[in-house]
C-alpha cells in the first residue's frame, strides 16, 4: 500500500460517522436523497451515493429519521426529517465532537 | 423495446431485497438516479453518457442491495471467525483420522488387497476433510446472517489456556490416539485374520476364547486411556487426579493380562503348540518365555504409572 493510500484509509476512518451527524443536522429541515447528497457535497462532506441512500434507510429504521412521500411536485420524492430521537442523538454526537475537538486542540497546543 | 440501463440497474438492486421494502426502494432509487442524471445533462452532457456515469458511480448493485438489506458482504465475519476456526481445527483433528481408521479396519477385515486399503483410506480421508469444512462453514454462514452476538460465549480471562507444560503436549495426545487406533486394528486383525502365518496357516496370537468379553474390557481400557490423555491435553497439565486414574488403568491392565497369562488363558494354545512345542521348544522354555512376557507387561505398567506421577510432580512445580 502506497503512502497516499495509507493516508486515504486513515482519513476515511476519521470521517466515518461524521456523515450521520451531518445528515441528522441537515434533515431538521425535510430533505430528499439526491438533494441531500448535493448539499453534503457543497458543505464539504464528501459522500458516495451508495453509502448515503442505504444510510438514510438505516437511520429511519432505527427511529432517528421519519419519512414521507411528497407527491405534490412533478417527481414524487421521499422526504426524510430528523425525529425527536434523532435530534437527541445529534446533540449527543455534537457534544462528543466538540469534546474531541477540544482534546485534539490541546494536543497540538502542547507541541508549540 | 430493450430495458434501459437504469431499469436494469434498479432491477438488479431490488431483486434480492425483502418484498416489503422492494417497491419503496425502487421508487426512491428511480427518482434519485433521475435527479442525478438531470443534474449532469443540465451542464450539457449527453443523456446516455450521464446515465452511464451516474450508474458507474453508484457501483455494483449487489453492494447497494446489501447496504439496503443490512446484509454482510462476507461469509463469516470477525464475530464468529475465531470460533469457526477453532471448531474446524478440533473436528479436523478428530473426525478424519477416526474415519480413516474405520475404513482401514473394515477393508482389512473383508480381505481387501493392501493397495485397495490405501486408496480407500486416502479418498475417504479427503472426502471427510472436505465434508467437515463444508458443513461447519455452512452452519457459521447461517449464524452470521441470523444469530445474535450472544450466540457465542463471551470471552473472559477465565478462558485463558494454561501455559502448556511439557507433560501435556499435543504430541502425547496424538500418539495416544494413533496407538489406540493401531491397537484396535491389531486386535481385530488378530481375531479375524490371524497375526502370524506358520506353514501357510494364519493363526491368532491371542486366545480366541478371550472374545468377546475380555477383549471388550481391553477396548474399554484403551478408550479410557485415550480419554485420559485428551483430558490432560485440554486441561493443560497433569494433576493428582489424572495420575491416580492413570495408575488405576495401568493396574487393571497389568493384573488382568498377567492373571490370564498365569492360568494359560492369554495366548492362543494352538499358536503355542505350533510355534513352540512342535519346533522342539520344551515346556520349561515356554514357561521362561511366559515369565519374560509377564515381566514385560508388569514393567510396562510400572513405567506408565511412574511416568504419570513424574509429569504430575513436574507440572505442579511450575
Amino acid at each position: 500500500m502506497s503512502e497516499n493510500e495509507l493516508v486515504d484509509t486513515h482519513l476515511q476512518e476519521l470521517r466515518r460517522g461524521t456523515i450521520v451527524l451531518a445528515c441528522l443536522q441537515l434533515l431538521r429541515e425535510a430533505g430528499y436523497g439526491y438533494g441531500l447528497l448535493e448539499e453534503l457535497g457543497t458543505l464539504g462532506f464528501d459522500t458516495d451515493a451508495n453509502t448515503l441512500y442505504p444510510l438514510l434507510r438505516r437511520l429511519e429504521k432505527q427511529g432517528y429519521l421519519t419519512s414521507e412521500w411528497n407527491t405534490e411536485q412533478a417527481r414524487p420524492r421521499k422526504f426524510y426529517r430528523t425525529s425527536a430521537a434523532g435530534i437527541r442523538l445529534a446533540e449527543t454526537l455534537t457534544k462528543e465532537w466538540l469534546a474531541l475537538t477540544g482534546a485534539i486542540t490541546s494536543l497540538t497546543k502542547e507541541e508549540h | 423495446m430493450n430495458a434501459t440501463l437504469t431499469q436494469r440497474y434498479i432491477d438488479a438492486v431490488v431483486r434480492s431485497l425483502p418484498p416489503a421494502s422492494r417497491d419503496d426502494v425502487q421508487a426512491e432509487l428511480e427518482v434519485s438516479i433521475a435527479d442525478a442524471i438531470e443534474a449532469r445533462t443540465a451542464t450539457g452532457e449527453a443523456a446516455d453518457v450521464s446515465e452511464r456515469e451516474v450508474l458507474t458511480n453508484l457501483g455494483d448493485p449487489g453492494i447497494l442491495a446489501a447496504g439496503y438489506a443490512d446484509r454482510p458482504l462476507h461469509l463469516v465475519g470477525p464475530r464468529f471467525y475465531l470460533t469457526w476456526l477453532r471448531l474446524l481445527r478440533l473436528l479436523w483433528a478428530i473426525i478424519p483420522p477416526v474415519a480413516m481408521c474405520g475404513v482401514a479396519l473394515g477393508k482389512a477385515l473383508s480381505g481387501a488387497p493392501i493397495g485397495d486399503i490405501f486408496g480407500s483410506v486416502i479418498s475417504v480421508g479427503l472426502a471427510v476433510v472436505i465434508h467437515v469444512a463444508f458443513w461447519v462453514t455452512l452452519v457459521f454462514v447461517i449464524l452470521e446472517r441470523t444469530g445474535s452476538a450472544s450466540t457465542i460465549a463471551e470471552w473472559s480471562v477465565d478462558r485463558l489456556p494454561e501455559i502448556r507444560t511439557r507433560g501435556a503436549v499435543r504430541a502425547d495426545m496424538i500418539a495416544a490416539i494413533v496407538l489406540l487406533a493401531v491397537g484396535v486394528v491389531v486386535l481385530f486383525w488378530d481375531r479375524f485374520r490371524g497375526l502370524v502365518i506358520i506353514d501357510d496357516r494364519s493363526l491368532p496370537v491371542l486366545n480366541p476364547e478371550l472374545w468377546p468379553w475380555w477383549i471388550t474390557g481391553l477396548l474399554v481400557l484403551m478408550v479410557a486411556k485415550s480419554a485420559l490423555v485428551i483430558a490432560v491435553y485440554f486441561s493443560g497439565r497433569w494433576s493428582a487426579i489424572f495420575a491416580t486414574a492413570n495408575t488405576a488403568l495401568a493396574l487393571v491392565f497389568a493384573t488382568s493380562a498377567v492373571g490370564l497369562l498365569t492360568v494359560g488363558q492369554l495366548l492362543n494354545p494352538e499358536f503355542i503348540t505350533i510355534a513352540f512345542t512342535n519346533n522342539g521348544v520344551n515346556s520349561d522354555t515356554t514357561r521362561i518365555l511366559a515369565v519374560i512376557l509377564g515381566a514385560g507387561i508388569i514393567g510396562f505398567g510400572v513405567w506408565d504409572i511412574i511416568d504419570g506421577w513424574l509429569k504430575t510432580i513436574r507440572d505442579n512445580r511450575r
